[in-house]
């Protein structure tokens, strides 16, 4: 018994001419949790579905949990929701969870991941009558039904609106504090930052980037401040500490800065009144862009 | 296995459109025809026709119903659940594919149940049908065993199609399995050439079973290995099918 999670060693994987992952290298230690992050189309979603063996590698090989990917499903160990996944219509929320819960080895009680999902109160309500935060609450319920030792999450939250999103995180890291080990996938840089222990930053099908949130953050290059430029004009703004370049549209000045800190207190201090500051971080997009290049 | 098979029941017992194609029509029919036809072939008792009108129909739409109920509850079914990804969440749970299907299969089999009972006992009620109890005991068990490559033929559909057509191909199948089997109207009535074809048909081979117990005899060996050869060919397209559809 090793203490890797999940390994992949040198794997590729095409589909027709495009290389989809291209000799990724991925250890995750038991106990972790790691967000997948990339654009769409980086490979994020050919290396999930690598992971849980929906298709075999071209090359290299991929070990989860001291086992073969379809065999870990088989034994119950991994929970998956993904970006692909539906459920079965016709039936209650209750009776498709009690369902799963007999095809795992040790599952949760059937109330505690009830109540955990927020899903109570519709338990006897018919799957295909469910809200859309709902629909995507039974769908995590039924990954982590049979409290399997790896959570695997693609793109989570990509049909939620911001207070399922919120709750999402809520429950998934309640799940991750139990000692399980998780892995994510996402486009967002600010829920990787915001739920990971450590992000992996993929594109083009390899691994470009992998640290904790900080690392990746200060790697990725700064932040925003944005604010409505008033009399004082913009002329003296790229002076300021820390900042890298500035644009003005219309009335909006944004500077780019490396120290978003520093550039915000000399802002204030160079001036009487700033108007709608925002300081926002680097979107994934720079982030990739810095660190590929 | 058993749960989800349970599941499978359930959901079909709450899915209206299903229950009216697959036990209402079959006893409107079996109505509709003894009543239309049923009066002269009564009178004329065509001595080809042993088992006269009111059985044969009974038989005829027994099967009928029996293959609907086990096309419907597979091919449109399992192209919808791979459209909306259950079938992908599946592959993701400890729950094989294997598994799967054979559920379906047996569930599909259970919901042909209700449509031959149902017939069999307006046939009794409405026509004074009088068989020995072994007759029934017999047709029953053989039309039910019978469904097995109906199913195996939807669960094929349910790969091969996407969830948009697979209802309108699958109903294409019935119909045309139903009327060329002579489900409809005896073959002698058919064409020559279909006459030719019908006895190929696993539709008709299937409610030749029950028609033979029906008059007394045992099943025809001819019969039923013509319905275990096609078993075998659909099995063979559905796990093809199946497979295709896991490597895309």
């Amino acid at each position: 018994m090793t203490d890797i999670a999940v390994w992949f060693e040198s794997v590729t994987k095409s589909f027709g001419t495009v290389r989809a992952v291209n000799g990724l290298d991925l250890r995750i230690r038991v106990g972790e949790t790691v967000a997948l992050l990339g654009a769409n189309g980086a490979g994020k979603s050919t290396t999930v579905n690598l992971l849980l063996g929906l298709f075999p590698p071209d090359g290299g090989r991929v070990r989860v949990l001291d086992s073969a990917p379809r065999q870990a499903v088989a034994q119950g160990r991994i929970g998956a929701m993904l970006q692909e996944g539906g459920l079965m219509p016709g039936v209650t929320v209750q009776a498709l969870l009690g369902f799963a819960r007999e095809r795992y080895p040790d599952p949760l009680p059937l109330a505690e991941v009830l109540d955990q999902t927020g899903l109570t109160e519709v338990a006897d309500r018919y799957v295909d009558r469910l809200s859309g935060g709902q629909t995507q609450r039974l769908r995590f319920a039924l990954a982590i039904v049979g409290d399997p030792e790896l959570l695997v999450l693609d793109e989570p939250t990509a049909a939620m609106d911001v207070e399922s999103r919120r709750a999402f995180w809520v429950n998934m890291r309640a799940y991750a504090a139990k000692g399980r080990t998780v892995l994510f996938a996402t486009h967002y840089l600010d829920e990787a930052d915001e739920n990971a222990d450590r992000i992996v930053v993929v594109a083009e099908g390899g691994v470009v980037a992998d640290g904790t949130p900080a690392e990746i953050k200060s790697a990725a290059g700064g932040r925003s401040v944005r604010f409505t430029v008033d009399g004082s004009g913009a002329g003296d703004l790229h002076l300021l500490p820390g900042v890298t370049s500035v644009e003005v549209r219309g009335r909006t000045a944004t500077l780019h800065t490396a120290d978003a800190e520093r550039t915000v207190r000399a802002l204030f201090a160079s001036r009487d009144r700033v108007r709608d500051i925002e300081v926002t971080g680097a979107d994934l997009e720079d982030a990739v862009l810095a660190l590929t290049s | 296995m058993v749960t989800y098979w349970r599941l499978e029941v359930l959901r079909m017992l709450r899915d209206r459109r299903f229950l009216i194609l697959m036990l209402v029509l079959p006893v409107g029919m079996y109505l509709l025809f003894t009543n239309v036809f049923g009066q002269e072939d009564r009178a004329a008792a065509r001595p080809d026709d042993v088992l006269g009108v009111d059985v044969r129909l009974m038989v005829s739409m027994a099967a009928f119903g029996a293959i609907g109920a086990a096309l419907s509850a597979t091919g449109p079914r399992i192209a919808q659940e791979r459209a909306i990804g259950w079938m992908r969440q599946l592959r993701v749970m400890p729950m094989p594919a294997r598994q799967v299907i054979i559920a379906k299969v047996l569930a599909a089999m259970t919901m042909a149940l209700p449509a031959i009972v149902l017939v069999a006992t307006t046939a009794v009620l409405a026509h004074g049908v009088r068989l020995a109890a072994w007759q029934w005991l017999a047709i029953g068990g053989m039309l039910w065993l019978g469904t097995a490559p109906f199913a195996a033929l939807g669960v094929w559909i349910g790969y091969l199609a996407d969830g948009d057509s697979a209802f309108a191909v699958m109903y294409g199948v019935y119909l045309a399995l139903s009327a060329l089997g002579g489900l409809w109207m005896p073959v002698h009535v058919l064409p020559s050439v279909l006459q030719d074809i019908a006895p190929m048909l696993p539709s008709n081979r299937f409610a030749e079973l029950g028609w033979n117990v029906a008059a007394g005899t045992g099943p025809s060996m001819l019969g039923v290995a013509v319905l275990a050869g096609w078993l075998v060919v659909f099995a063979a397209l559905a796990l093809l099918g199946y497979r295709r559809r896991i490597a895309a």
